[in-house]
């Protein structure tokens, strides 16, 4: 009868830190390696339960692409007990990972396509599975464009991997405000979203951020002719058992642990606004 | 005797004037004959308001309530709040405002007195009556309980299914109020400890044993803090994350919140959290006895309330809500405090 | 299987079970609650209902899921913690109390299994008492698909004729049962499942409460998500965990880690029962609440029940054993909440 215990975590090592942005709200993204088990696959936007034993688990989007078998990737941002324990951490650290939990971007709906990448913050982490995997199958997909932003250039995130990114999709950046030296958008993501017009034709737009930015650019979308089902994006809510029994992350009958995080706005206007 | 007719009139007059902003009182409750606290902004419902053994309710749970509301409300509308106020909940007002959680102008006391007797001990009643179900409970003169089931009215003693607190209630008429209903009727209390002294009267083998039991019945549901109008922190050692969160809370702040007691709902977290929530209350509790009336458990959490109310009287001359003026019992000092405890 | 047992030879009949863990309802104070009973004689079945369910043994408030520590040369040790295996019977569980153990099947075997619930529900046997008459004033079982003889969710149900039991044996686990008491029990005559059908019907009458019309409430609730129906309704409410802790149905949980031992370093990672009426429940790290007001958990409480539950399992997760009314200590009644639902705008 046994079937393999849900709630036990795989020992992980953590082998890669590093620091993305510093300050009050510090992001770090971990890479970490499975101890005995190899075969850990997941699909894109799908999340883990990363623990630090003796502090607890928390929720985290997987930020490699499934294509990448050596490691797992997390961007995670300083917020409270756990992650706080994972920031003080140290390359050969152990932590457990419990997963892949959730379900994931509908990539294999989206061959032929033009995707369009809206992040703001630290939420290009759960989008930066699909943005790498769609890069690794780029024959496969139309034209690949990232438009994203941060508060100011220091909180942006994978720094480099966007300049390297230029040289293979469109990467439209921005910061909130006016800062020196800063020679592209300024303004909110949505407004860099009109500003830069993407067309809505044979087109899938792939958001995520801060729930305000999520609204705006829903709504910026919708203005230049996007579709409901042509909008996804990923929800968050508290979690615990990441398996949609331990009921606190639902919204109305879903689970977002389960049953989500990623959601089209077709779907989730749908749903109660509870998250 | 409380006269239900004048209670309303007043309370329809206060409304009406705009006086109160609403009116937090008893009604029928949709089943039994448990009332359940309504609260009134239209005269119109006034009509549903009741008054009788079973309001055995302490609603000045919902002035702390009403004050948490407002004080995230960014238009609060500061008139008054109509409350009905036993003698005991009178005395947690008391406390309320020499704690200055609230200020006198917050509530409009509609003081009610307890006459002889005081509230029924709804297990009690049945337990006398035998499964026979309860239509309607009344105050009778002589210190009785009209009482009506199914199968008609009988008179019942009001000592056999008075609820504990009241057997040892000292005032069971309201001290503060804006006005009053019923008469005040001097009552003698012998023993105003004597529940407790049951306790203290075994072993501290026994106790122990005793303590053990009850405690480990603890599912940890919260409701004795729930109900209590004294446990009105904005976090409690027992929550497991900071309430208090604003956008720039720090994240180490967040991460070193202490956990004093674990989830687990075990003997030794229960102890510790009963005992630390005892400890609190001590020279605040007036007993209500709401904490023992809600527990699902059955757990005789009134008892260690009550130790603390005799220690206080005992050892520092202690009398909880007479006086909203009094310094604290935990906050002030005297000379003849006695001292041979501290070793 | 269907047999007679004479009540004098119940004892005789649980002797012959000591290889299992009994549970039996038993008075504390002034309580019932399900205990293990060490001989026969203790088990009452002449009560009303628990004030906790059943559900405190098959999913227990405290579930140890792991241990974890560092060894002498500071290994990170993870060790699998995995409920004791045994066979366990608990007696005297009422029909809405295993209906609702048949609920909790469905949340925690839906595609994905919890070996921790699994493992105890499939080594314990569930034995029911009918309720000939309503164990609580608060009863609705038969305005919840329920009665007060169902038999979802048991091994061998129970049927009081006065001083026989009517034995109705539902699964191979039952059969096993009974057949351990071999000799003690004897076939029903035709006049005793007369008898036994007459007191079923009876005990369906007596029932005092109901909620009328319920398949109106799960679509009239999806249009209340936004109604000013919550506010009122939960003005009164202490936001306790009586109405969740005690209710046969509710599972939620939280998941923590406790140290037990700084060094050299240990601890537990532990399930614990939470609820959906505390605010932390579902509180961000952030401080950002979604549910922030206890008008939304009140909401979350009914519209669980009634709407979401229903939608994804096609059941009212509700078997109407009325605890919450009863002991809610602010006389909160769901079934008046329900009928008001119906009746809305």
């Amino acid at each position: 009868m046994d079937n393999e215990n849900v709630y036990l975590p795989k020992l992980a090592k953590i082998i890669n830190i590093k620091d993305e942005v510093n300050g009050a709200r510090p992001i770090k993204t971990f890479r970490a390696q499975l101890l005995t088990e190899t075969n850990f696959s997941h699909r894109c936007g799908q999340c883990a339960m990363v623990s630090v034993f003796g502090k607890g688990e928390s929720m985290f989007a997987i930020s490699s692409s499934p294509l990448v078998k050596d490691y797992l990737q997390f961007s995670i941002m300083k917020m409270g007990r756990v992650t706080s324990s994972l920031h003080s951490m140290k390359e050969d650290d152990i932590i457990g990972i419990r997963g892949p939990l959730g379900n994931s971007f509908p990539i294999e709906d989206w061959k032929g396509k033009k995707l369009i990448f809206i992040g703001g913050g630290i939420g290009l982490a759960p989008i930066w599975s699909v943005l790498q995997f769609a890069l690794g199958q780029k024959k496969d997909y139309g034209d690949l464009i990232l438009i994203y932003g941060a508060r100011t250039s220091k909180d942006l995130v994978f720094k480099e991997e966007l300049e390297e990114l230029r040289k293979e999709m469109t990467v439209h950046l921005s910061v909130d405000v006016e800062e020196e030296g800063w020679k592209e958008f300024v303004g909110f993501v949505p407004q860099n979203v009109t500003d830069k017009k993407p067309s809505p034709k044979n087109a899938i737009a792939i958001t995520c951020g801060p729930p305000i930015m999520i609204k705006f650019v829903i709504q910026a979308l919708g203005d230049l002719g996007f579709k409901d089902d042509q909008i996804y994006t990923t929800v968050e809510n508290k979690m615990k058992c990441g398996i949609g029994i331990c009921g606190r992350c639902n919204i109305g009958m879903h689970y977002v642990c389960k049953d989500g995080p990623v959601y089209s706005w077709a779907e989730l206007k749908e749903l109660p606004q509870e998250y | 005797m409380v006269k239900l007719e004048d209670l309303k009139k007043e309370a329809t007059q206060i409304l009406k004037s705009g006086k109160v902003k609403y009116i937090i009182g008893y009604a029928k409750g949709a089943d039994g004959f448990m009332p359940i606290p309504t609260f009134i902004s239209d005269p119109e419902d006034v009509e549903n308001l009741t008054w009788n053994p079973a309001c055995v309710h302490n609603l000045t749970k919902f002035i702390v309530d009403e004050k948490k509301r407002l004080k995230k409300d960014k238009n609060p509308d500061n008139r008054p709040i109509g409350i009905i106020v036993k003698g005991c909940d009178s005395r947690a007002i008391n406390v309320l405002l020499q704690e200055k959680y609230i200020d006198r102008d917050d509530v409009y006391l509609l003081g009610v007195s307890c006459e002889k007797t005081g509230v029924v001990d709804e297990k009690k009643l049945a337990k006398t009556l035998k499964g026979q179900r309860v239509v309607q409970i009344d105050f009778e003169d002589n210190g009785n309980f009209l009482v009506t089931t199914e199968s008609g009215s009988e008179k019942i003693p009001a000592e056999d299914v008075l609820a504990e607190r009241c057997i040892e209630c000292k005032a069971n008429f309201p001290v503060v109020f804006d006005i009053v209903f019923g008469e005040k009727i001097k009552r003698q209390v012998d023993k105003p400890f004597q529940s407790v002294e049951t306790i203290e009267d075994l072993s501290q083998e026994d106790r122990w044993k005793f303590w053990k039991e009850q405690l480990d019945k603890c599912i940890r549901c919260y409701a004795c803090r729930s109900v209590c109008p004294m446990c009105y922190c904005d976090e409690c050692v027992v929550d497991t994350i900071s309430f208090a969160v604003e956008p720039d809370t720090s994240a180490e702040e967040k991460a070193q919140k202490i956990k004093w007691i674990e989830k687990s709902p075990n003997l030794s977290e229960n102890i510790v959290y009963h005992l630390t929530r005892a400890m609190h209350l001590a020279g605040r509790c007036i007993d209500c006895g709401e904490c023992e009336r809600v527990c699902p458990l059955d757990i005789p959490i009134r008892f260690l309330n009550k130790k603390m109310e005799k220690d206080a009287k005992n050892f520092f001359d202690y009398e909880v809500g007479f006086d909203p003026d009094q310094p604290s019992l935990v906050s002030s000092f005297k000379d003849e405090d006695p001292e041979d405890f501290i070793r | 299987m269907e047999k007679i047992l004479q009540k004098k030879s119940f004892p005789k009949w649980v002797e012959k079970l000591d290889a299992y863990e009994i549970y039996s309802p038993v008075k504390k104070d002034n309580t019932w609650s399900y205990e293990i009973i060490n001989t026969p004689g203790d088990i009452e079945l002449d009560y009303p209902n628990a004030v906790q369910a059943p559900k405190k043994i098959i999913n227990p408030q405290r579930e140890v899921f792991l241990e974890f520590g560092r060894s002498d040369d500071d290994t990170l040790e993870v060790t699998e913690v995995l409920p004791e295996e045994k066979s366990v019977v608990i007696f005297g569980v009422r029909p809405c109390d295993a209906k609702a153990l048949t609920l909790t099947d469905l949340v925690f075997s839906e595609d994905i299994k919890d070996n921790y619930y699994g493992k105890r529900r499939k080594q314990t046997a569930i034995i029911g008492l009918a309720c000939n008459t309503p164990p609580s004033p608060n009863c609705f079982c038969t305005s919840v698909d329920g009665s007060p003889h169902s038999e979802d969710g048991f091994d061998i149900l129970l049927t009081d004729l006065g001083d026989r039991y009517f034995v109705k044996s539902l699964t191979n686990m039952g059969n096993d049962l009974i057949n351990l008491g071999k000799g003690l029990f004897v076939a029903p005559k035709a006049n005793e499942k007369k008898e036994l059908a007459k007191i079923h019907a009876d005990a369906e009458k007596k029932l005092k409460r109901q909620v009328n019309d319920v398949e109106k409430i799960p679509p009239k609730l999806k249009e209340m998500f936004e109604s000013a129906f919550w506010d009122e309704e939960s003005m009164s409410c202490l936001r306790c965990g009586i109405c969740t802790y005690l209710c046969p149905t509710c599972h939620c949980f939280d998941i923590s880690d406790e140290v037990t031992s700084v060094a050299p370093f240990k601890g537990y990672r532990i399930r614990t029962w939470d609820n959906c009426q505390f605010p932390d429940f579902t509180m961000h790290s952030s401080g950002h609440n979604p549910r922030p007001d206890k008008a939304s958990r009140l909401r979350q409480r009914i519209m669980h029940k009634y709407q979401y539950f229903v939608e994804r399992y096609d059941h009212y997760q509700c078997t109407g054993c009325g605890r919450c009314i009863s002991k809610c200590p602010v006389g909160i009644d769901i079934i008046e909440v329900l009928n008001k639902v119906r009746d809305y705008g």
